[in-house]
Formats: C-alpha cells, sequence, structure tokens
C-alpha cells in the first residue's frame, strides 16, 4: 500500500474535480440559506398566528419535514415530485442542471423546518407586553412583528441559525445521491478513478472540517460583536 | 510541517489493516467454513433478489455456489455496493467479489482477478426523440449511468465532453432516463437489454446504439496475493467449462428464453489474462 500521496490532491486533474466539488457544495449551501431563511420566518409566524388555521399549517410543514429524512425529501423532489410538472415546463427544467435545483430545493425546505422552530423560539423570547405595547399602538399584527418583536427575536436567534447551517453544511452531502457533482460525489470519483480512497475522503472531510470551522468562528464573532441586549 | 504529521497520521491509519491480513485466506475460509461473496444484489440476472424467495440469486452466484462447494464450505453472499467492490475486497470483509467486475490494468495492481466470466460490451440506450444514432452525437449531452464502475470513464473516453450524471444503482439511472433528465443511459449490454425489455410497450420510444462503448472482461475479484484461494477459484471454474456445466449456467440466466436473450456464448473460462 502505498503512503499517503497528497501531491494529488495539490495540483493535477483530481485536485480539480475536488476543488470543483467544494465550490459546487458551498454554492448549495448560500443558494439553500437564502432560500431556507424567508420560508423559516413565514413558517415561525405562521406557527404564531392568532388564526387557529394558520398555525395548524405551519404545524403541519415543521412536523412534515422534521420526521422524513433529509435522504427521502432529496429522491422526492428528484424522482418524484418535478414528474408532476406540466410537459412544457419539465423538459425546459431537465434540460438544465435539474440535480441542482431539486437538491437546493430539499435542502432549503428541509433547514427551514428547523430554523422556522428556532426563530419561534427566538420570538417566544421576547415578552409579551411588547406585542402587546406594539398593538395598542395601533400597529397591525404583522407591523408589530416587523417593527417591534422581529428586530429584537432575530438577534436572539442567530446563534441557534447559525448551528443550523452548520447541519445545512453538512447535509449538503446528501445530494449526492442524486447525481449532485458536490464534493462528497467528486471524492467518490476521484476513489473510483484513482484507488486513492484515504486522499480523496481525507480531503473532503478537511474541507467539511474547515468550513464548519469557519461557521463557528463567524458565531462566536458575531456573539461577540453583537450581544444579546436583555429584553425589558 | 502540520500537513506532514497530519499525513503520517492517516497513512498510519490506513495501513492498519494490514498488519492483521493474514498470509492464507484459504485457510482462514475452511477453518471458518464459510466463503464469504460480494455480490451487488441489484444486476439482474448476475446477482438480483428472487422476487417469491427472497434470496439473491443469479449467474454470479451459481459460480460462487460452485467455488463454496468445491472449497467444501457454506456460501455466505453479502451484498456490496459497486463502488465499495475493491475495498471491502482489500479490507478482508468479503472473501470474493461476484460483482459484475470489470477486469482491467489499472484494477490489476489493487487485487488479483479469476479466469474472465463474462464479457460483455456497454452500450447506450437514448431516446429516440433525440436524434442520436451514433455514439459521438452524444457529446455535450446528459448521459446517465451508475456510479464507481467503468461505465462513467468508459463512456468519457469513448465520447470526449459528453456529461455525465452517475446514480448508485443502475435502476435509479435508468428512472432518470425514463423521466427525461438525460438523453442517454450507458450499461453493460446483458443488463442495459433487460431494462430496455422491461420498457413493454415504451420500447418504441427507445433506441439501444449499435456500437460498444467498449469491450468488458468480468471476473471474479480475489485478494492480491492470495494465490491459493485464486487456485481454487480458477479450478473450479475449468471445472465448469469442462463439464458443459458453465454453458449451461449461462443460457439458464442469459439463454434465448430470458429477457437477455442471448443466442450464443462467445467466451468461455480459459484465460485471466485480458488484451491491451
Amino acid at each position: 500500500m502505498p503512503l499517503f500521496d497528497y501531491t494529488l490532491l495539490l495540483s493535477g486533474r483530481y485536485h480539480d474535480m475536488l476543488v470543483a466539488g467544494l465550490w459546487l457544495s458551498l454554492q448549495l449551501l448560500a443558494a439553500s440559506l437564502l432560500l431556507a431563511l424567508p420560508i423559516a420566518v413565514a413558517v415561525a409566524l405562521l406557527r404564531l398566528s392568532p388564526l387557529a388555521w394558520m398555525q395548524r399549517i405551519g404545524f403541519a410543514y415543521v412536523e412534515l419535514i422534521r420526521n422524513i429524512p433529509l435522504l427521502a425529501h432529496m429522491l422526492f423532489w428528484y424522482f418524484g415530485a418535478p414528474e408532476l410538472l406540466p410537459t412544457g415546463i419539465k423538459e425546459w427544467l431537465y434540460a438544465r442542471n435539474i440535480e441542482a435545483v431539486s437538491a437546493v430545493i430539499a435542502l432549503a425546505l428541509y433547514s427551514a423546518a428547523y430554523m422556522a422552530e428556532d426563530i419561534r423560539s427566538g420570538i417566544r423570547s421576547i415578552p409579551v407586553v411588547q406585542f402587546e405595547a406594539g398593538r395598542a399602538l395601533g400597529f397591525s399584527y404583522l407591523a408589530t412583528m416587523r417593527r417591534v418583536v422581529l428586530p429584537q427575536a432575530l438577534r436572539v436567534t442567530v446563534p441557534p441559525l447559525i448551528s443550523q447551517t452548520l447541519n445545512l453544511w453538512k447535509n449538503t452531502s446528501i445530494a449526492t445521491v442524486i447525481g449532485v457533482a458536490e464534493l462528497m460525489y467528486q471524492a467518490g470519483q476521484v476513489e473510483s478513478a484513482s484507488f486513492r480512497s484515504f486522499e480523496s475522503f481525507a480531503f473532503a472531510s478537511c474541507a467539511y472540517l474547515s468550513v464548519s470551522l469557519i461557521i463557528t468562528g463567524l458565531a462566536s464573532w458575531y456573539q461577540h460583536r453583537y450581544p444579546v441586549r436583555p429584553a425589558t | 510541517m502540520r500537513r506532514t504529521l497530519l499525513a503520517a497520521a492517516l497513512s498510519a491509519a490506513a495501513l492498519l489493516p494490514l498488519q492483521f491480513a493474514h498470509a492464507d485466506q484459504l485457510a482462514d475460509i475452511k477453518k471458518r467454513g464459510e466463503l464469504v461473496v460480494g455480490v451487488l444484489g441489484t444486476d439482474e440476472p448476475a446477482t438480483f433478489v428472487d422476487p417469491k424467495t427472497r434470496q439473491i440469486v443469479g449467474y454470479e452466484v451459481d459460480l460462487a455456489n460452485a467455488i463454496a462447494q468445491k472449497i467444501g464450505v457454506k456460501p455466505v453472499l453479502k451484498q456490496i455496493a459497486v463502488a465499495a467492490r475493491i475495498p471491502e475486497l482489500q479490507q478482508g470483509h468479503v472473501d470474493l467479489v461476484a460483482a459484475g467486475l470489470t477486469h482491467n490494468k489499472e484494477r490489476e495492481a489493487q487485487i488479483d482477478f479469476s479466469l474472465t466470466t463474462f464479457v460483455t460490451g456497454q452500450k447506450a440506450l437514448v431516446k429516440k426523440d433525440s436524434g442520436i444514432t451514433e455514439l459521438p452525437q452524444l457529446a455535450g449531452k446528459k448521459v446517465l449511468t451508475i456510479r464507481g464502475g467503468t461505465q462513467e470513464p468508459n463512456l468519457r473516453k469513448a465520447v470526449p465532453g459528453v456529461e455525465v450524471v452517475t446514480f448508485d444503482t443502475s435502476q435509479q439511472a435508468f428512472q432518470a432516463l425514463q423521466q427525461g433528465k438525460g438523453v442517454g443511459y450507458v450499461d453493460d449490454e446483458a443488463a442495459l437489454l433487460r431494462s430496455y425489455a422491461k420498457l413493454g410497450p415504451q420500447k418504441a420510444k427507445y433506441v439501444v446504439l449499435k456500437n460498444n462503448l467498449s469491450t468488458e472482461s468480468l471476473a471474479i475479484g480475489i485478494k492480491k496475493g492470495e494465490t491459493a484461494l485464486k487456485a481454487v477459484v480458477d479450478d473450479t471454474l475449468r471445472e465448469l467449462e469442462k463439464s458443459g456445466q458453465a454453458e449451461k449456467i449461462f443460457f439458464k440466466w442469459y439463454g434465448p428464453q430470458t429477457a437477455s436473450g442471448f443466442q450464443s456464448r462467445d467466451f468461455r473460462f480459459e484465460t485471466d489474462k485480458i488484451s491491451e
């Protein structure tokens, strides 16, 4: 068994494949995060809505998503859901990068369920009198949320959201099952082409670890820079 | 500095399993009383789950059983993934790999191979409305296949500039073709024709391209340096050939009355050398 050959990771074709995978993984992370955040806020607001049927929709969404493994979501959004689209749209989509699109949708919807719960906790940590004061001043439900409650709540929510981002980052690796050429996929390709299992997965592990550590670093910097102001 | 340390630690970990490797695997198999054979179980008719009995059966299973019988032990089938075939064998989790394994020069450095047990071409199946009739026309198009085998490298070699998307099983890749997520699907001829046959009336919408991407010699994989085990495997295969049993097993799974529909058997269990 030859020794660990890290030159393979620093230049050449295998290096390019792995870096391309890392880049695509980062793109998946960015796209899903941007898509997940607004969905998460909307779902959190649904769950805290004064109307019972809205609460039920929010509840159903969170439970439906959280209780099914991401792998199943991934396969559903790739093999299942697009088949329901009208033929014209379907063909247009299939001619493009349907793999990555499905992965982003699955990841965003999945992460949004978890993030919604974090945001809901954040909102609930703001004393209810603030909400009542807002309403008493004549703001509507949404306006009170937007101008009074959410600015404070989101600040409290940032640390758990960053932790969810960490999960999202690692979850991008599941996209490999639907043929998205992200980091795990490329590591597998390099392995089967070169039989260098150790080198390729060492690269993938180090890359996942480094990005995770950067995200964690951001979290602690944020907490230091913008400490949670106790709501009174 | 830090990189060398990490590299040293990782390579030490990589070498660890080797130090526990036994000198003679055949003796271990006899002592254990069972021959563990890695199979795919998703590769009809080579190895697949019989829907009635829920047992793994197939062409490669019959060969594995014959080898176990020759050694005088019980065959135990272990399902493995395409990409895991060589690592599973190297790490000693399985004694043999009978899993549609292509014998090629690159792999000879990693493992040993038995006599060639099957010869197949790799072909492409395309949607008729794509207008593709020759392999080179696949360039720049999305083609679907299975991950971790020789299909993808062979496809890239035969059609430079092709866009390949791979899946864990050939069923998933084939499903993606049916849904129109690519214009073509590549697999070993026998597996491809079987998938094609399963399309039923939909068959008219697809066409199998005439030219092979490549010709593959499949063989049973054996851990490198296990000469005693390789000798038993090869002897078994030679005996099967001599007794006419090899021919019978071939036609049982690939013959004219099966979905693969091979009319003749164009190879023999005679050599463990490959051309090229």
